[in-house]
């Protein structure tokens, strides 16, 4: 029985050379894969970004739309207020210029008393009062002028102020001349 | 100088709650208008509820309270509420009898009508044609309004159907032609009453309107006489001064009650749900007031809100109403609950009118083959969402699938509009079309091939989207 031979290591360049086309495929395949992972990296971030921008191009316009919205509104609240306001106003001097008018009226007729035709107005008042009334009635002059007559449960109310009013009443429209060309 | 008005009566027997009772009258009859004098001079108004002999049952509109028997003096204007007429009232807000709450004069005319009224002669009623349109999509494609109807809301308490009615009032338009609408609020709330004078502010500043609130604690009898002034102030702002207008009555169950309270205190006999006998022909006397007249510009439309209690369309309020009216908008709990505004239930809406004054030469020649197209794809959408409710959405065939798609963009992109947007009809025919496109083109029998191509309809081509789900 003969002794195996004993093992003779490699040189070590023939394990270098032998070994150089692995290490090199190693290699080129971790560049690639370096290369692949960072091209992908940079498109993830390209795309994060990307994502990112027109999610804020989209706040953005949403937040100006919103604003917008709001202003519009805020002006249209502001604008329906001072309408309210002036319209409110013009009623408020018309409905001035009418009591004006009604006082007005009322004193001048109060004015009548005084007058030389009072006691014929009176007269064709009190005349009036019977009519309505009967002649049973009991007439008394008013404090204002013009007479107020009575029977039991009903009463005419024809003082001078109480007739000055139903007068205005019945001129209806023609007031409105105080406020309109 | 009359005799009507100058005798006031003094023997007040008794007062007993709204109520006065007058002894020694002559010559006073029903429904008379009653101007009250108290003791301290104060000025209350009332309205005869009875007269019998001697005697006048006076219902007190602003109440009893305070008013001492001894001092009352009554008389009688010889009769029934009688009211100035004319373009005074454009832009005016007054409360429930026609009395200025705006800081204003009261309200000045030459001529004066009585409120009653009279329904329009039926030989002289020209057919309602043409539409007004009121902004609001839903409402202008599906059931269009047409100038002389009287079409009504039917709605439930919590909807919102007084947005609803204040948009269309602020909204609606007659292209281009004179235009007023006449708000009348009947028996709401304070708040209710601020938002509808805010929603209407801006029309009410362009003189275009005229708004009377009677709210809730104002007195019955009052309400009863908003509708009637309403009318009487549209009658001749149309027929004498040439305007279409629209008359916007809300909330007409409110009415109902009021007119339910007052023949209670008549002592008349109770008919159904102890509404008075006679409820059908008053509410026909006042929806019967809208109209064109034969020989005169002008046109009164008329929009009640009537609330159904506990939703009953069989209620005595919505049942009469429905016989006189010329269709009705339904709005639906359900819609409103997925949170589409305004809720309209559009298969259970109608406008009996609208052939009159929609479609070629009045609104857009695709307008009547639209809506129709709409209605049809509605109801089979429906149908498929039963269907779906028992077997699963998933067990639908493809084809039906679309329908549940076709009802969601129904909803939210054809109906859901906001409470102040104004919408063309134009716009809104638009977003029915791409409702409709999302249904293959073999489903859209009902629209002409011509108008389909001119929309871009295709056929999906996938034998799936014509087979039915099997049941």
């Amino acid at each position: 029985m003969t002794p195996p031979a004993p093992m003779t290591p490699p040189a070590p360049e023939q394990v270098t050379r032998a070994l150089s086309p692995v290490r090199e495929a190693l290699l080129r395949a971790a560049r690639t894969d370096a290369e692949a992972l960072l091209a992908d990296a940079d498109r993830e971030a390209a795309a994060v970004l990307e994502h990112a921008r027109a999610e804020a191009r989209a706040i953005l316009g949403a937040a100006r739309r919103e604003g917008e919205a709001d202003g519009s509104d805020a002006a249209r609240d502001l604008l329906v207020r001072a309408r309210r306001e002036a319209r409110a106003r013009t009623l408020a001097a018309r409905r001035e210029s009418f009591e004006e008018v009604r006082r007005q009226a009322a004193v001048r007729v109060r004015a009548l008393r005084g007058n030389d035709g009072y006691a014929a107005l009176r007269e064709e008042l009190e005349r009036r009062a019977r009519v309505l009334l009967g002649p049973a009635a009991e007439v008394s002059e008013h404090a204002d002028g013009g007479v107020v007559a009575r029977v039991p449960g009903r009463r005419v109310d024809l003082s001078l102020t109480a007739l000055a009013d139903r007068a205005l009443d019945r001129m209806g429209g023609q007031v409105r001349s105080l406020w309109e060309p | 100088m009359s005799t009507a008005g100058s005798i006031e009566y003094t023997a007040v027997r008794e007062l007993r709650g709204p109520l006065a009772v007058v002894e020694g009258v002559t010559g006073v009859g029903w429904d008379e208008y009653a101007r009250i004098t108290l003791a301290s001079g104060e000025r209350r108004h009332g309205v005869v509820l009875d007269a019998d002999r001697d005697l006048a049952v006076v219902q007190v509109l602003e109440g009893t309270a305070g008013m001492d028997p001894e001092g009352v003096r009554a008389a009688f204007t010889g009769s029934p509420l009688r009211v100035p007429v004319g373009t005074d009232w454009l832009g005016r807000v007054c409360n429930g009898r026609g009395e200025p709450l705006d800081g204003g004069p009261p309200v000045l005319a030459s001529r004066n009508a009585e409120v009653g009224g009279a329904p329009i002669n039926p030989v002289r009623r020209e057919p309602p044609s043409e539409p007004v349109l009121t902004g609001v999509g839903a409402v202008d494609t599906l059931t269009t309004l047409v100038r002389g109807q009287k079409l009504p809301v039917f709605s439930v308490a919590g909807l919102p159907h007084l947005e609803l009615a204040a948009q269309i009032a602020a909204q609606a338009t007659t292209a281009g032609e004179a235009f007023a609408v006449v708000f009348a609020g009947m028996g709401l709330t304070h708040a209710d009453a601020s938002f509808v004078r805010d929603a209407l502010e801006e029309r009410s500043a362009a003189g275009d309107l005229v708004l009377l609130l009677n709210t809730a604690d104002d007195p019955v009898i009052e309400r009863i006489l908003t509708p009637r002034i309403a009318l009487t102030v549209a009658e001749h702002l149309a027929f004498t001064g040439g305007r279409h207008v629209l008359v916007v009555l809300n909330d007409m169950t409110t009415y109902a009650e009021a007119l339910r309270e007052v023949s209670a205190a008549r002592g008349e006999i109770p008919a159904r749900r102890a509404y008075p006998g006679y409820l059908y022909s008053d509410l026909a006397s006042l929806y019967e007031r809208c109209g064109r007249i034969r020989g005169r510009p002008g046109s009164v439309t008329v929009l009640p809100v009537l609330t159904m209690p506990a939703g009953d369309i069989t209620h005595p309020v919505p049942d009469l109403t429905g016989y006189i009216t010329e269709g009705q908008i339904v709005l639906s709990p359900e819609t409103h609950a997925r949170g589409v505004y305004p809720p309209l239930d559009a298969l259970s809406s109608l406008s009996r009118l609208m052939r009159k004054g929609a479609g070629p030469g009045r609104t857009r020649d695709d307008h009547l083959d639209v809506a129709a197209q709409l209605l049809a794809a509605l109801a089979r959408a429906r149908q498929v969402r039963d269907l779906a409710d028992l077997v699963g959405r998933a067990a639908l065939s493809p084809a039906d699938r679309r329908y549940l798609d076709y009802e969601e963009v129904f909803l939210r992109d054809f109906t859901d509009q906001r409470s102040d947007e104004p919408r063309g009809l134009d716009a809104s025919l638009e977003r029915g079309w791409r409702a409709l496109l999302t249904l293959p083109r073999s489903r859209l029998s009902m629209l002409p091939a011509a108008l389909l191509d001119a929309h871009g309809a295709e056929d999906s081509g996938a034998p799936d989207d014509h087979e039915e789900t099997p049941r």
